[in-house]
């Protein structure tokens, strides 16, 4: 069981370095594109909020499989070439595209709980609309999102194991690579991997935790 | 109308209505048992977490955060690939009772959460009146605390039910053949990825509207003044 555990660390970690790259550049991405949704729902106009709300309710309506499949498979028989994505950035991409989903909400949640006071006071001495934005609802937003972008993290490092299907080699791939060359310590293998994912995933939720316990939380819009 | 049968072949998706039909009623079936699964582990753990036995909230806590720390696919893995022959049915588990098992296992520890948070919800003077007419614990929880828990966390327990019928379509790894698998067979078969999931995508999304539909109905009858 030693001589397992000793020959395949090395690949399930580089795994895990994987797994963490795509993730980073996944929230990242993500989150980028999560705030200007979620910014953009918050206006009036609904020519702009109810594409933005069709596009939020259809990624999260399907399964992130299906987004994934969409990217690889089905953007490459349009024929453009700039949609023709190797694995490793249509993983990305399509990650990236689901967690901007939940991150708008998160944001526009944040945003709609900064009393509008704040934002009127902040107008009222002169301040655009974008100012007001940026010096007094969002500093006093950003607090606020700091639990639920913590769960959405972990839920970004648990979806990386997807993208395992479009053979990328991250933690679960390093796993069933791993499984192949021991075919009987199925389980060790499989429970380091779990192991692996709780070390990451474990103390960013802790992290979270600690925060909604020191700023509060958003209340999601369901 | 080239144009459409180019890049969506409907005729192709016609030819496979029935695969989707079947598909469609295992993803019905696999959630449905696996929702069944998760409500019962979910009020148990929530409970034993709540209980003041240390050895039964640890077990409890730690159940919570090691589904909740690790990705659904490696749970799936774990259970189908790595559980030993049952002692009780004497075999191992086949793909749809393994799939079905680990996603009623990962569903059950985040509904544990929303029952836990339902159950707390509750006022104490609840369980004390039960307690004064001389109900024992079990019949406290059974017919004065969880009715009204449940009655408060049915939106969001819809919620995770949405969730839980979109990760159904992962025990398709293990080769379960349900809504997502009715796609590849598509795929596979015809090198068709957009009559494929372009379609799958559609049930789903007819899935969630319909879930949408009852969590608001369910809020709107569950939470009114009375339970305000």
């Amino acid at each position: 069981m030693y001589d397992v555990i000793k020959s395949t660390m090395p690949f399930l970690l580089e795994g895990l370095w994987v797994t963490f790259q795509i993730s980073m550049i996944t929230i990242f991405c993500g989150s980028l594109l999560g705030a200007i949704i979620g910014m953009l729902r918050t206006l009036d106009s609904r020519l702009v909020t109810y594409p933005l709300g069709l596009y939020i309710h259809t990624l999260r309506g399907t399964p992130f499989l299906i987004h994934l499949y969409f990217v690889y498979f089905m953007l490459p028989s349009t024929g453009v070439s700039w949609l023709q994505l190797e694995a490793y950035a249509a993983a990305v991409v399509a990650l990236s595209l689901y967690t901007s989903t939940y991150v708008a909400e998160i944001i526009r949640g944040a945003i709609e709980a900064v009393p509008p006071g704040q934002n009127e006071a902040a107008r009222a001495t002169g301040m655009t609309r974008l100012e007001a934005m940026w010096y007094v609802v969002l500093p006093q937003a950003v607090k606020m999102m700091i639990p639920p972008m913590g769960g959405i993290y972990v839920m970004i490092i648990k979806g990386t194991s997807i993208v395992s299907v479009i053979g990328i080699a991250e933690l679960v791939r390093a796993g069933e690579h791993a499984t192949q060359r021991h075919p009987r310590e199925l389980m060790l293998i499989y429970g380091m991997t779990a192991l692996l994912y709780f070390v990451y995933c474990y103390p960013v939720l802790r992290l979270a935790r600690w925060a909604e316990t020191k700023f509060g939380s958003v209340r999601l819009p369901s | 109308m080239d144009w459409i049968l180019d890049f969506y072949n409907y005729r192709v998706v016609a030819q496979y209505l029935p695969e989707f039909a079947r598909g469609l009623g295992s993803t019905a079936w696999i959630s449905l048992v696996a929702l069944l699964i998760a409500l019962i582990i979910g009020t148990l753990v929530a409970i034993m977490r709540m209980s003041h036995n240390p050895i039964l909230w640890r077990i409890a806590a730690g159940y919570v955060q090691t589904i909740r720390s690790t990705p659904l696919l490696i749970q799936i893995y774990l259970i189908y690939f790595t559980l030993p022959a049952l002692p009780l049915l004497d075999r191992r588990l086949d793909e749809l009772e393994g799939g079905i098992i680990a996603l009623g296992l990962n569903a059950g520890a985040f509904m544990s959460e929303i029952i836990r948070a339902g159950i707390e919800s509750i006022s104490r003077g609840q369980n004390e009146a039960a307690q004064a007419v001389g109900m024992t614990y079990l019949q406290r929880m059974r017919y004065v605390v969880l009715p009204q828990a449940f009655a408060r966390v049915a939106p969001p327990l819809l919620g995770q039910t949405a969730v839980l019928i979109k990760d159904s379509s992962l025990v398709s790894f293990i080769g379960v053949f349900e809504l997502f698998g009715a796609g590849l067979v598509i795929l596979n078969e015809r090198l068709m990825p957009n009559e494929g999931f372009l379609t799958v995508a559609a049930c789903y999304l007819v899935i969630y509207t319909i879930m949408l539909q009852v969590t608001v109905f369910a809020q709107r009858r569950l939470g009114g003044t009375a339970n305000a």
